[in-house]
């Protein structure tokens, strides 16, 4: 027998602290789209703020050779935008760098 | 697919521990060793045929019942001489393909149990195939054959049920499995896990318009295929895509941008993933409402119903000159 109320476990803590400390929750969308000629250009949607988006597209630019920037949008929040098809690259990267699990990168286009 | 690949792995695996048997049995027992070799035999066999033989097989068919019988003895006495088991082989081959026609002695049930080796050894390449394109429900090509496959298939497995009838040898765990999963298939065919019929999809017509668009010609052809309103689909394409288009009078789609139609045959089927097949039983019967401002979509074969992502084009980065865009906002 044991009373509830004396646990040293809290059962919200899980909750409050929320999935942030490993992952975050919600979809990563990961678009292309089609410049001129050959040239394509990605988007990185759905990052959570909590994560320094300028800190994460400095070390993309340097990973990945390319050049991008984060786009501050009203209605999206901060979106990152890199130069080239780098979908496979920023998938990969992310689920390394524990930004985001496997299933919750979302890519989109052909 | 995976599911399919489930149920379909105990034929597979079947192959090679039948085969195993059969040999170790021979090692073990010097006079069963004409027995059991004969459907190791027959299965190398029916490996090695290709459908072209299976015409030459049925002109021997008459010919070779005739010296079914002497030739059984021949291989019962030496069955390691090389000469006899391509005897053997050449014979079943034949007796493969007469052997219904036979009345039930016990030498013709044993026909029988090798000709169903062979035939299910067949069916089982037929099922690989199927699986594969049903993987792909928009590898089209060879529709018209696969249409015939499935009827074949059918048919086999309703011979196959009945194939231990007779025999009385040990059966093997694999073989079990098989047939309780063929009678499980036989008495329920509208089964989720049963024979499914192929979801054929034609292949979008991509033509490039100049530099800079693309032409989707049978757009609406395969809208009406899927059963979805163009504009759905429509909506979808252009979202995926991250670009603008719109269907002309010929009702063909033209978008923006250039794209191959490798690229678009990928996005379709991601529609179709999503928007098409029930995502319960995988079903392409369904029907898409929209409710509330929500897409439901509701299976016709096992009556679910559940709501669809909604289509959001999401973040676009301008892409053309920006001048361009202000010139033509002002």
């Amino acid at each position: 027998m044991s009373i509830q109320n004396l646990n040293t476990f809290d059962p919200f803590a899980d909750a409050s602290k929320g999935a942030d400390d490993d992952v975050q929750d919600g979809l990563v969308h990961i678009r292309i789209q089609q410049r001129n000629g050959r040239k394509t250009l990605t988007t990185v949607q759905g990052l959570s703020s909590d994560y320094d988006l300028k800190k994460i597209v400095r070390a993309c630019k340097k990973e990945f050779a390319c050049n991008g920037t984060v786009i501050d949008h009203p209605e999206y929040g901060e979106v990152l935008q890199l130069q080239g098809d780098q979908r496979e690259n920023i998938c990969q990267w992310l689920t390394k760098a524990g930004l985001a699990k496997p299933d919750q990168l979302k890519v989109h286009g052909f | 697919m995976t599911e399919e690949e489930a149920i379909f792995d105990p034929t597979l695996k079947k192959k090679k521990k039948k085969k195993k048997t059969a040999f170790d049995l021979d090692a073990a027992l010097a006079d069963g060793g004409g027995e059991n070799e004969a459907p190791s035999n027959n299965t190398d066999g029916g490996a090695a045929d290709t459908k072209s033989d299976e015409k030459a097989e049925e002109d021997d068919v008459n010919v070779d019942i005739d010296l079914d019988f002497t030739k059984k003895k021949k291989k019962k006495k030496k069955p390691f001489s090389a000469d006899d088991l391509d005897a053997i082989e050449s014979k079943e081959e034949g007796a493969g393909e007469g052997g219904p026609q036979e009345d039930g002695n016990v030498d013709d049930n044993f026909d029988l149990d090798m000709l169903d080796f062979s035939k299910s050894k067949k069916k089982k390449k037929k099922k690989k195939d199927l699986d594969e394109l049903m993987a792909e429900a928009e590898e089209k090509a060879e529709d018209k054959e696969n249409g015939c496959t499935v009827e074949m298939v059918s048919e086999t497995v309703d011979e196959n049920s009945t194939q231990w009838g007779n025999s009385d040898r040990d059966y093997t765990y694999e073989e079990l499995l098989n047939r309780a999963f063929e009678i499980m298939r036989d008495k329920n065919p509208d089964m989720a896990a049963g024979k499914k019929q192929k979801f054929v999809m034609r292949p979008p017509q991509v033509v490039k318009i100049g530099a800079k668009k693309t032409s989707f010609a049978n757009f609406t052809e395969i809208c009406k295929m899927l059963h979805r309103q163009p504009k759905h689909l429509l909506d979808f394409l252009l979202a995926e895509l991250g670009t603008s288009g719109s269907v002309d009078g010929n009702s063909q789609l033209i978008i923006k941008g250039r794209f191959q139609q490798k690229q678009i045959e990928n996005v379709l089927r991601r529609y179709i993933k999503e928007y098409v097949t029930c995502h319960t039983c995988r079903s392409p019967d369904t029907i898409l409402q929209k409710d509330t401002r929500l897409f439901f979509l509701q299976c016709e074969t096992c009556g679910s119903r559940c709501s669809v992502a909604s289509i959001k084009s999401g973040f676009q980065a301008v892409t053309s000159k920006r001048a361009a865009i202000r010139a033509k906002t002002a």
